[in-house]
């Protein structure tokens, strides 16, 4: 198997609501690859059933190395300390403590402090540690920067493709589109409990169409255009500023964000 | 070290730091005796013959009922679970570890009773003291089964202290520590039977073995174990 997972017509239903209808994934080893989607798309679902946290009931899952999984909702024992935590589930799982990894996430700061008295960050930082510490060949992140400061996340970054430099496959789940832009070598949006698209950034850029954002600061202002054609509409904005004698200072032209191209597939229209 | 060993020692450590432990299992039981023990040997001087055995069956039944089911709702009733579960730790390792935990403080403290209790209120030792802590033993498994099922069944940690009060105060009221089962109603007395107090009070003070004492501590405590493997597999199966 070169594929680091595997999905094959996963379906998943909560009495008689079907969340995941059919679902296919596919995720090539050493990759970043991102599941999005809007709340109640069935992300989570999918994930947990991945992870073999919750039942699915027909379908397939290939899974191809070791798990390493950080929980959005997932917490410890309130007097616990850092370094015991890690510990802990190190000898649970035979695996010698990563000292540099700990160094890596600033989790080793943490050591003598107790979980209650860790902020968002730190614990988060913690169970990325704790998801780690089997030195996992697929890493599962759900929200891995919810609750970190600037810095931390910027590290925190660093260390994902630090993971994605020593062969690790990483899913991640996030709501954050720029960190998905930055991060991802794939995405897959599910929608109403299917996958809507999958491919890279630059595929669902393709895939929503050639879509411009057009904006031009000139002595009068900044205005800005939409814009399907991007040499017709430009040549025509600039004819326009011509006629009307409009020294133009700056032209800056995007294909759209990721979350406008995100949304634009994820609720079925534009905005 | 293993990983189950380790877990042991680290949850002695999180009961000493949560204090709910040192409270329930501790400092309650000793106060308990302070008070009631001096009344008790000064009412009745005939109690000093079961002080060791009213102040540990006390002990034990607050230690078991207060203490254990905050601890276990802490990890079945919030995300502390699922850590365990993505990490690879089977669920029931909480429910071992806290309840050894458990079992090994209630064991101390009532280790401490029978140390002091002869030396500040002149109580009579029993005379079998090899029976006297197996049944000691015995009633710390089996308050520790039930304590589980509350720990397991409640649907928070704040939920267990509601359930907790009502089988402790039965529990200590009509096991007969307080009262002679003599003196309380017939309706009572049948209802203390249901409790595992009464009938580990009654085991402790006997001088020999007496098997109708222990059986129903038996039985207690296999039909408590099937409701705890009922509700583990409960919480094990998301569905």
């Amino acid at each position: 198997m070169t594929d680091a997972l595997q999905v094959k017509g996963l379906r998943k239903s909560y009495g008689k609501k079907e969340v995941l209808k059919g679902v296919d994934l596919c995720i090539r080893k050493g990759d970043i690859f991102a599941l999005l989607g809007v709340n109640g798309a069935g992300k989570t679902t999918m994930l947990e059933c991945i992870e073999g946290l919750r039942r699915y009931d027909s379908g397939s899952i290939a899974i191809s190395g070791r798990m390493g999984i950080q929980l959005q909702s997932a917490s410890l024992p309130a007097y616990i300390k850092g370094i015991e935590a890690v510990r802990l589930f190190a000898k649970w799982n035979k695996a010698t403590v990563n000292t540099s990894m700990l160094v890596s996430l600033g989790v080793n700061d943490l050591s003598g402090k107790q979980y209650r008295e860790m902020s968002t960050g730190q614990k988060r930082r913690l169970h990325l540690a704790l998801a780690l510490i089997s030195d996992p060949d697929i890493v599962f992140l759900d929200e891995p920067t919810a609750g970190l400061d600037v810095e931390g996340r910027i590290s925190l970054h660093e260390y994902i493709r630090t993971l994605k430099a020593q062969g690790k496959t990483i899913l991640l789940a996030s709501h954050d589109m720029a960190e998905v832009e930055s991060l991802c070598d794939s995405i897959a949006i599910l929608k109403d409990g299917q996958i809507a698209f999958e491919g890279t950034v630059n595929e669902l850029t393709e895939a929503v169409g050639k879509h411009y954002n057009i904006c031009i600061k000139t002595s009068q202002g900044t205005e800005t255009f939409e814009a399907d054609n991007i040499g017709d509409s430009l040549i025509s904005i600039l004819k326009g500023y011509q006629e009307k004698s409009v020294d133009i200072h700056d032209i800056q032209v995007d294909r759209g964000s990721l979350e406008q191209h995100f949304v634009k597939i994820a609720r079925g229209s534009r905005e | 070290m293993n990983g189950f060993l380790y877990g042991i020692a680290l949850q002695w450590k999180l009961d000493l730091r949560s204090k709910t432990m040192l409270i329930t299992c501790y400092a309650v039981p000793l106060l308990f005796f302070a008070v009631m023990g001096g009344i008790f040997t000064s009412v009745m001087p005939e109690s000093r013959y079961t002080l060791i055995q009213s102040m540990t069956v006390f002990s034990v039944t607050m230690g078991a009922l207060i203490g254990l089911p905050p601890s276990l709702a802490e990890i079945y009733r919030s995300d502390v679970k699922n850590a365990y579960q993505a990490n690879g730790v089977p669920l029931s390792f909480g429910l071992f570890l806290t309840n050894i935990s458990a079992f090994v403080h209630l064991l101390i403290m009532s280790f401490i009773l029978y140390v002091i209790a002869p030396v500040v209120f002149d109580a009579k030792i029993p005379v079998h003291p090899g029976t006297y802590f197996a049944g000691v033993t015995i009633l710390i498994a089996v308050s520790l089964s039930i304590a589980s099922v509350i720990g397991l069944a409640a649907k928070s940690a704040a939920n267990t202290s509601m359930i907790s009060i009502l089988l402790f105060l039965p529990s200590t009221m009509l096991s007969g520590i307080m009262f002679p089962n003599n003196m309380l109603p017939k309706a009572f007395v049948m209802a203390g039977k249901l409790f595992p107090a009464t009938w580990g009070y009654a085991f402790l003070t006997e001088s020999t073995f007496i098997w109708n004492n222990l059986w129903p501590l038996l039985v207690i405590f296999v039909i408590a174990a099937l409701l705890c493997a009922f509700l583990m597999k409960r919480i094990e199966t998301r569905q």
